[in-house]
């Protein structure tokens, strides 16, 4: 038994060490940091160990907290529209018909392109005066314009928009695969017991491919919760600081204003919220998944 | 067997000669090398021009030019990465106006006092040698300089015989009549940046600043947002700029979108720097070429126009394993002569006081001299190490106050006074800046 387990862990050692420098180490670093105040501006100041005070601070910090409720609200309005939307693509990618490779290809596409320029794109779209989004709603009509990435109300709105059209897709690829793994026996047997399309949905579809939905929800709510280039490149922040997401607040603050000890507080905060939620989604995923393949 | 693991030991010692070569050869030209961080000119031919004279100058030195992004705070990302890495490859980079004080505080920028003499920053105009000065050395050698300035449609202002307005209340009157006789629905009356960026600082503290306030005490480091006079200007920013004369689009605008407007004969007044000017007079980028005028911003009736200084440096890397030599390099392209070509061929203001009256720039950019008058009077944003800090919580405010047409501007600017303190506090027990 031991003889046959030895060398698995020896070759199991690249990906570890290859984990502990690059995820590991920057995870602790970023903990060990959170206690301390290192301003990188002001040297004279030290690395000093301040115990839970940024903590304490971030708790108390407006910003901060305005900023969590609008990742909530980013990620409580993307997830479910692009898992819904990526299982209505997955039903006709799955489905056979001409031309179904293109299509598959050209569904990725805006998931493969690299989300600055896709950004870049949006804002342009979005451009109050040139954009294409004023063209077609109002035409001519100049003085009903609107200023998605002006107004406080809409701003949100414009980068879910963008993140929607953008990572539904990946739903999809993930759902897709899901569906491809459901036996066509169980629906040729439905269609003999004379079944109709939405009884089959309902009662094989749903069931089956319940395991891959919840993945791209977990997949895309961690996603969202950390969602920095959208914000970067269309808004900064603004207006009136309503789409300063949590993530991009603590890359301002570290990497901007070199508040080192403040920032890694803000990173260690996402990390946690970020592995509460994959241990809520795995428990959920893991029994329905694991409960399955026991039974089988 | 044998023949072939003796091949693969010879594979590996040649693979090892190589890279011990290659290590030599990189740390030899590393030697020779200099590494100038910068980002694209307008006039990349003419920087080309003068690295080659400079390589001429220097035999045996090769200048290594590294691109980044034009987007200031992007640049700043790009250089503190790596002056914060202690990265010695970079020895000279291009310095935003706001920057010289938190890079010296935080021990990244060479003091430059040995090389760069009392006399010689004389030639310079004076407000960029003091916005690279901190706490009595010198830091960074002004290489262009820039200041807000107005320009406005002087077609426009001569139909309805109106004289350029030296206020703001009759820059908006003027808006108004104009907007109403013309009935254009794409027509805008004043276009500017007010984007949650740094951009929007320069332009709010130029309305503050011109109605008697300013940004914060620098001695008694304390935030004076909260003033009357402050918030009075921010209220008009809201209520006479945005919501009364120009468009809801122009808080979302940096430079570039707010001028496209302006070249597109779309905007009545425009707030820019200097470069706006060829840009605007250039028929192939412009519908208004030949319409256009500028002067310095207006202010409150009952105080001072105030510009908001701008412009970019050239700062060398503490780090920089050739610091002579790099120094050698911020000369030559700090020198008259390399102002002047850089001048001609761009338009931006040299920061060497001399070429405002150089006959050849003039003859080329005749209202340079106007200009010379705005640039003397500019007004730094204030210097210090935690000047982003700062900056992230005015942008925050100023944002909020304007963006939302019913903003409480008192709370806000409480909020935002009591920040600023905070942070402002850190610097207590140092002495002044």
């Amino acid at each position: 038994m031991k003889a046959s387990h030895e060398p698995n862990l020896r070759f199991l050692l690249p990906s570890v060490v290859f984990v502990a420098v690059f995820s590991l180490y920057p995870i602790i670093e970023s903990f060990r940091l959170s206690y301390y105040r290192l301003i990188l501006t002001l040297p004279w100041l030290g690395q000093k160990f301040i115990g839970w005070d940024n903590y304490y601070d971030l708790a108390t910090d407006p910003v901060a907290l305005q900023s969590l409720l609008t990742s909530m609200t980013f990620v409580a309005v993307t997830t479910p529209v692009e898992v819904l939307l990526g299982l209505g693509m997955a039903l006709v990618l799955n489905e056979s018909f001409r031309g179904r490779g293109w299509l598959r290809a050209v569904v990725l596409v805006p998931w493969a392109i690299p989300t600055v320029v896709s950004s870049q794109m949006w804002r342009f779209l979005f451009n109050d005066r040139y954009g294409l989004f004023n063209f077609v709603l109002f035409g001519d009509a100049t003085d009903r314009y609107w200023a998605p990435l002006a107004e406080p109300g809409l701003a949100l709105m414009s980068i879910m928009v963008a993140d929607i059209w953008k990572s539904s897709s990946f739903a999809a690829l993930i759902i897709l695969a899901g569906l491809q793994v459901i036996p066509s026996e169980i629906y040729e047997a439905a269609s003999i017991d004379g079944a109709s399309p939405s009884q089959k949905f309902r009662h094989i579809t749903l069931p089956l491919v319940k395991p891959a939905l919840l993945l791209a929800l977990l997949f895309r709510t961690i996603d969202a919760f950390k969602v920095f280039d959208l914000v970067f490149v269309m808004t900064q922040g603004g207006p009136a600081d309503t789409t300063n997401v949590l993530q991009f607040y603590g890359y301002k603050k570290s990497f901007a204003e070199g508040m080192i000890g403040y920032g890694s507080t803000i990173a260690v905060a996402v990390f946690l919220v970020s592995l509460l939620l994959s241990i809520v989604y795995i428990r959920l995923l893991g029994t329905r998944l694991l409960g399955k393949e026991g039974g089988a | 067997m044998k023949q072939r693991s003796r091949m693969r030991s010879f594979h590996l010692k040649a693979l090892l000669a190589i890279l011990v070569f290659c290590l030599i050869v990189s740390e030899a030209m590393a030697q020779s090398q200099l590494r100038f961080v910068t980002w694209r000119s307008e006039a990349a031919g003419v920087w080309e021009q003068l690295i080659a004279d400079f390589e001429t100058r220097h035999p045996g030195i090769q200048v290594v030019r590294e691109i980044g992004p034009h987007s200031s705070t992007e640049f700043h990302d790009l250089v503190t990465q790596k002056l914060r890495n202690r990265d010695p490859e970079m020895d000279v980079f291009f310095m935003d106006v706001i920057w010289p004080g938190e890079f010296a505080a935080a021990g990244w920028a060479s003091p430059l006092d040995e090389f760069f003499s009392a006399a010689q920053q004389k030639e310079f105009l004076s407000a960029p040698i003091e916005a690279n000065r901190y706490r009595g050395r010198i830091y960074g050698v002004p290489l262009f300089v820039d200041a807000g300035m107005l320009y406005f449609r002087k077609d426009l202002l001569a139909k309805y015989r109106l004289a350029p307005p030296r206020t703001w209340p009759e820059l908006v009157d003027q808006a108004k009549l104009i907007l109403a006789q013309e009935r254009d629905p794409y027509l805008t009356g004043y276009s500017a940046q007010f984007k949650q960026y740094e951009g929007l600082i320069c332009n709010m503290m130029e309305f503050i600043m011109s109605n008697g306030a300013s940004l914060w005490d620098e001695p008694n480091l304390k935030s004076t947002l909260d003033g009357d006079q402050a918030k009075q200007a921010v209220r008009f920013v809201r209520d006479q700029i945005i919501r009364a004369i120009s468009h809801r689009g122009v808080l979302a605008y940096q430079e570039p979108e707010s001028l496209a407007l302006f070249t597109q004969g779309k905007a009545l007044f425009h707030r820019n720097w200097p470069y706006a000017w060829e840009v605007a007079n250039d028929p192939k980028q412009s519908k208004i070429a030949g319409q256009v005028s500028m002067m310095p911003l207006p202010s409150f009736p009952g105080h001072k126009s105030v510009a908001a200084l701008g412009g970019w440096q050239l700062g060398v890397s503490r780090f920089s394993r050739n610091p002579r030599l790099a120094w050698q390099f911020v000369e030559y392209m700090t020198s008259r002569e390399a102002q002047k070509q850089i001048a001609l061929a761009t338009g931006r203001g040299p920061a060497r006081a001399a070429l405002y009256h150089d006959t050849e720039v003039l003859a080329k950019h005749p209202h340079f001299s106007a200009r010379y008058e705005t640039f003397t009077l500019a007004a730094p944003r204030p210097r210090t190490p935690v000047y982003l800090p700062l900056s992230n919580i005015m942008q925050r405010y100023f944002s909020s106050a304007i963006a939302i047409p019913d903003s409480n501007i008192d709370q806000l600017a409480g909020l935002a006074t009591r920040d600023m303190d905070r942070v402002l506090d850190l610097l207590r027990g140092r002495g002044a800046p």
